[in-house]
């Protein structure tokens, strides 16, 4: 009965875990001074897949800390900074029209200003790919419980493009993809063991993008 | 006793939608007022606000969501004077669409936004995880002889992710982004329309020749 016990626990939490992969495509050297900021901009939608704010938040939160921490400038300032010119609709959809951008009335002056050389748009989402299972939970008067289990997997995929507003060019592009499988067990208490393929592409994308600006 | 837990569920079901039904979400709008970058036009227009753009207000009544009520005309307002304030040189807000001859005789032109219509999208109505908003636009523009120069109509859209405990504040987000979005088009599109560019250029030429 406790090996069975233990052959369960271990297959959530095999099921738990998240493979995570990264690929990197340099199409300019890089370098950021210390001085230099980047700013991290999520593509936005008007359908119902778009880069979730907390995945920009996550991102913003590992690169900017660590042992080299890379100087940010925050999505919302610096869309109002350069308003109207950043919004969902009016943004550049490629680093070509950056230079008919740098033409506006004190859009070259304000990046200047703001010491920001790097600028990534953030691309892709976490989705649902498949959910099975059963999952119940029941509550008399003589007690209650759960039993049962779910599952549901999961697919994160996200795309980092990076563009050199010195040199205005596309610098390069980064692409994290991870997916995972969650649980849910009913053991007369719910014991859910949640795989987080989000936050594995939001910690695999950081880690690649600080090497992609600080090296090359 | 027994008859009593039979009930209960039903009751309780039955009270939660007399309560949410007879509930009423108040949204208020606010965000920043960011002042554009773009190429002004020296001249000198009157701008004619109508009080349901200033005051502007939506309630709707939708069936187990109860009502909504959603205040955007003060962060419209003052969002638009921005906007209007950067994109000509001299502004003048005026009290009726029809200045007085002593102020048309300072105007270059007369400029006049409304709100149309507006309408919102829960994720009870939409199925999907989003609030969104939508405000129809509609901008007319008159030279110093009364001519019209333009008659613009676009649609601000906004979305925003919440949760069921936040549904006010992302309802106020997602029209936040729409009255952004409209102003933003407004900057950029409005001053591309044939005529308010060829108003625009008689008009820089006439100050750079002074």
């Amino acid at each position: 009965m406790k090996t069975s016990f233990l052959v369960v626990v271990l297959c959530f939490s095999l099921g738990g875990c998240v493979t995570a992969r990264v690929e990197e495509q340099r199409t300019a050297s890089t370098g950021i001074k210390t001085e230099q900021a980047l700013v991290i901009l999520g593509r936005a939608s008007y359908n119902d897949r778009e880069t979730e704010d907390s995945f920009i938040d996550c991102l913003a939160e590992a690169l900017s800390g660590g042992s080299q921490p890379v100087s940010l400038v925050s999505e919302e300032s610096f869309k109002d900074a350069l308003f109207p010119w950043f919004e969902p609709r009016t943004a550049p959809t490629s680093s070509d029209e950056l230079k008919g951008l740098f033409q506006q009335p004190g859009v070259a002056e304000q990046i200047q200003e703001s010491k920001i050389r790097y600028l990534a748009w953030i691309d892709g989402d976490t989705i649902t790919t498949d959910r099975g299972g059963s999952f119940s939970c029941t509550v008399s008067t003589i007690g209650g419980g759960c039993f049962g289990m779910s599952y549901w997997e999961e697919d994160a995929s996200y795309e980092a493009s990076i563009w050199d507003l010195e040199n205005l060019t596309t610098a390069g592009a980064i692409s994290a993809d991870a997916n995972g499988t969650s649980y849910l067990a009913g053991l007369v208490i719910p014991v859910p063991i949640l795989a987080r393929p989000g936050n594995a592409a939001c910690k695999a994308l950081a880690t690649q993008l600080r090497d992609f600006l600080t090296g090359g | 006793m027994k008859k009593v837990h039979r009930i209960l569920p039903g009751l309780s079901i039955w009270l939660g939608l007399l309560f949410l039904s007879g509930c009423t979400t108040t949204v208020e709008v606010d965000g920043t007022n960011p002042i554009p970058k773009v190429r002004q036009v020296p001249a000198s227009v009157g701008v004619y606000y109508d009080e349901n753009f200033k005051d502007f207000q939506h309630t709707e009544s939708i069936e187990a969501e109860g009502t909504w009520k959603i205040n955007l005309g003060d962060q419209n307002y003052t969002f638009f004077q921005n906007v209007l304030s950067s994109m000509f040189g001299q502004v003048t807000v005026l009290d009726s669409p029809q200045p007085t001859p002593e102020q048309a005789a300072n105007l270059d032109a007369i400029v006049v936004p409304k709100i149309e219509k507006y309408g919102f999208l829960t994720p009870g109505l939409s199925g999907l995880k989003y609030f969104s908003a939508s405000i129809h636009y509609r901008v007319t523009m008159t030279d110093e002889q009364g001519n019209e120069l333009a008659d613009w109509k676009n649609v601000g859209y906004g979305k925003s992710e919440g949760g069921a405990f936040s549904a006010d504040t992302a309802l106020g987000e997602a029209t936040m982004d729409a009255i952004r979005d409209g102003g933003a088009l407004f900057a950029i599109e409005f001053p591309k329309l044939t005529k308010v560019a060829d108003w625009a250029q008689r008009h820089t030429e006439i100050s750079d020749e002074d």
